[in-house]
């Protein structure tokens, strides 16, 4: 056993300077990522002869420990990896110099890219002013619906334009553990963040200020918990997976929450509904305001560790700007790429016949401009913790008094929610630093 | 009878000065002690050692740390969180040890006793949930748990007429409850399994002396079993409790890697998983590591004291 220890140490031990199989590794979380980057690879080697690249799949959340094991032990760091959006901030928390990421503000801007690409989705992957990952992805929200139980209802869904009216038709047709408007969740802020980054809100501000408990946030809880607690009620959740698959089969669900990665969850988990769904823009909040918003992301990030910066660069050019392999990455995934110009391809027009031939690639693309950013903070982890808990409480007390008191209720769990992230905040030695 | 004294001659051979041992029979203990020695040094002092000084920092990583003396403590002690984690472990220690027990002494007295056709196969059948770990455990309750789909849902709808759409796992008032069952269903055979051995230690004389003595069935449980099998019942609640308190892998799973609806399944270990291994603060969870162990020697020395269990 101990021959084992120290062979295993002195193994790793010298390894550390040795070099590795390919010139360039990439880890991802997301099988159809990794499946089109195949794909699209062989063009890359072409253009680079004598080049290697290997592309791993590093399941879900072990992405995230295991990147972070490897940069604190400066042991099988990836050249490049793609973090999903709510971890990504985890990986911001010390000296900008100790980020494990290289910062690339100056290549973004330097290269065009900023003007490219939407640029509100740089904001999750930004740290004191600094860039430090390349957008997948834009990821605007739409609501899916079963347009075969809209329609026996009754339900004009063009000429629904603000929450408001959205709500009253859901008050009418919900029969409460039968059917319901909308698929909400009562205690997971999924589908509330949604609301929120619509409205212009979030978890912190550019500055990484946390606005739990600015009147945006306040405003947004007061008017999402009616639409899960109380009599009138129009939204409820009962989980994913198999259970979503069936609720949505049996129409217990009417509408749901639909960013563009979710249509292709929906088309594979659910196909008997396949030509019965369609989608429209979220309702706004007040007439003529915002009809998205945004749920997920992904960001492309080049390690310190990588010895080939330049290469590592052009690969990421090459997997998130190519017009043709996305586009046909885009048939595959429903996922739209993050710059503008590559929307024009004929792709994005083709109707698809789950979505009652409505053209998916052209409804996403006309709202994502209006996509609001979300910014981020290494406690973006506790600030959703806290706002769901804030939430539970909140639905708690409607359920039992309803509007009684309910907006002073709502303000000092918002408030406790914020400053309880904020005293976390203030331990943190390494946040304020300028850039 | 009386030992006959050794001639004079043979204690004064015995007490012969005895040869040096050869120099490879001086180093021959330690090169046995060595394999558990280097191994503990590396992988348990040495950590051991280094997360008491950890404790002491704010840390983001291995290399960038802010030394803060007892603040880490002093923070831990006035965060809500932590408390909520304490008492969410408190109560699922408290529940698990209330049923586990005395069901598992249950079970273990049923199927010690002759007549029950089949002992082995239920022997078999109440120990085998522990043949697989919690990570399997969590993820084939939490299908069960499902609202309206669900077996569990579907089950109690159809006898005691509870909401179909009941959110076990999504409701912060029943995520515990749902905790305790899962947990029971996993650990109960275990405790039966050590109640078996224990009982099967006890001797029969004992019961057939009592059962002269007019002793009823309760009369033999209350002065022949339980003190036959003290020992056992010290050792499962003190097992159960320091494992409660370890509880980590099956909340983390059933309630899909969070600390669920309000914090429900927030237990001490995953406080520290998450503040060490999401938050980066290698610092704090050490400070979190060593409250908990204080805390547990605490509550062991405290159930060895009450149950008598320093005696031996």
């Amino acid at each position: 056993m101990a021959g084992l220890a120290v062979a295993s140490g002195v193994y790793l031990a010298t390894r550390r300077g040795q070099k590795q199989t390919a010139d360039l590794r990439l880890w991802t979380f997301a099988k159809p990522h990794a499946d089109a980057y195949v794909k699209m690879l062989s063009d890359f080697l072409r253009r680079h002869p004598g080049k290697t690249v290997d592309i791993q799949i590093v399941a879900g959340e072990a992405v995230t420990s295991r990147l972070q094991a490897a940069f604190w032990s400066n042991l099988d760091v990836p050249d490049l990896v793609e973090v999903e959006i709510s971890w990504a901030g985890s990986f911001f928390r010390g000296k900008l110099e100790s980020i494990g990421f290289r910062d690339l503000t100056e290549r973004i801007h330097k290269t065009g890219l900023w003007n490219r690409i939407v640029q509100a989705r740089f904001a999750p992957y930004t740290t004191r002013g600094r860039i430090f990952g390349i957008p997948h992805d834009v990821h605007p929200v739409m609501l899916a619906y079963r347009r075969d139980l809209v329609e026996k209802l009754g339900i004009d869904v063009d000429a629904i334009r603000t929450w408001d009216e959205f709500v009253e038709i859901g008050r009418r047709v919900t029969v409460p553990g039968k059917r319901f408007m909308m698929e909400l969740p009562p205690a997971g802020v999924s589908s509330f963040e949604v609301m929120l980054f619509q409205r212009d809100g979030g978890y912190f501000d550019p500055q990484g200020n946390c606005t739990l408990d600015n009147e945006i946030a306040i405003e947004t809880m007061k008017y999402y918990v009616p639409l899960v607690a109380g009599r009138y009620r129009i939204g409820n959740d009962l989980g994913g997976g198999q259970i979503f698959t069936r609720a949505l089969e049996d129409g217990y669900y009417l509408f749901m929450v639909a960013p563009d990665w979710r249509t292709k969850v929906i088309e594979q988990d659910v196909p008997k509904v396949g030509g019965r769904m369609a989608l429209m823009p979220l309702p706004a909040f007040y007439p003529g305001g915002r009809r998205t918003s945004t749920w997920g992301g992904t960001m492309i990030g080049i390690t310190k560790r990588c010895a080939d910066p330049d290469l590592a660069w052009e690969l990421i050019m090459h997997l998130y700007l190519n017009k043709e392999a996305l586009a046909e990455q885009f048939r595959n995934t429903n996922i739209l790429p993050p710059a503008r110009d590559l929307w024009d391809h004929p792709a994005y027009d083709e109707p698809r016949p789950f979505w009652s031939n409505q053209p998916l690639g052209r409804l996403y693309a006309n709202l994502a401009p209006q996509t609001p950013p979300q910014y981020t903070s290494p406690y973006i982890g506790l600030a959703k913790a806290k706002l769901s808990e804030a939430l539970i409480a909140c639905v708690d007390y409607y359920d039992r008094y309803g509007a009684r008191g309910f907006d002073g209720f709502v303000r000092q769990q918002m408030e406790r929610a914020a400053s309880e992230v904020r005293r976390q905040m203030r331990r943190n030695p390494y946040l304020h630093e300028n850039a | 009878m009386k030992t006959p004294d050794l001639p004079a001659k043979t204690v004064a051979t015995t007490s012969a000065p005895r040869k040096r041992p050869p120099r490879g029979d001086k180093i021959a203990p330690y090169l046995f002690v060595a394999p558990f020695l280097i191994l503990f040094l590396v992988f348990g002092a040495y950590p051991l050692i280094k997360s008491v000084i950890l404790a002491f920092y704010i840390t983001s990583g291995p290399r960038d740390q802010v030394f803060v003396g007892l603040e880490n403590f002093r923070f831990l002690l006035s965060d809500p969180d932590f408390w909520k984690a304490v008492r969410n472990t408190a109560v699922y220690t408290f529940w698990s040890l209330a049923l586990q027990v005395p069901l598992g002494l249950g079970l273990a007295i049923l199927l010690n006793s002759r007549w029950v056709k089949g002992r082995e196969f239920f022997r078999l059948a109440f120990f085998s949930p522990n043949l697989v770990g919690q990570v399997f455990v969590g993820v084939l309750f939490s299908v069960l748990f499902v609202p309206q789909y669900g077996l569990v849902n579907r089950f109690l709808h159809a006898t005691v007429g509870t909401p179909l759409d009941t959110r076990w796992l999504a409701e912060p008032s029943l995520v515990m409850p749902a905790l305790v069952m899962t947990s029971l269903w996993m650990y109960v055979g275990m405790h039966m399994v050590y109640f078996l051995a224990g009982l099967q230690a006890v001797e029969r004389e004992l019961y057939e002396a009592a059962t002269i003595d007019g002793a009823n069935s309760w009369g033999q449980f209350w002065h022949v079993t339980l003190p036959g099998i003290r020992h056992v019942l010290i050792f499962v609640v003190l097992v159960s409790t320091i494992g409660s308190f370890q509880l980590f892998e099956l909340p983390w799973v059933m309630l899909g890697r969070s600390p669920g609806p309000d914090g429900a399944g927030l237990t001490i270990v995953m406080y520290l998983y998450i503040n060490g291994y999401v938050a980066g603060d290698l610092g704090y969870a050490s400070a979190v590591g060593w409250t908990l162990a204080l805390g547990l020697l605490i509550v062991s020395l405290l159930q060895l004291r009450l149950s008598g269990g320093w005696k031996g």
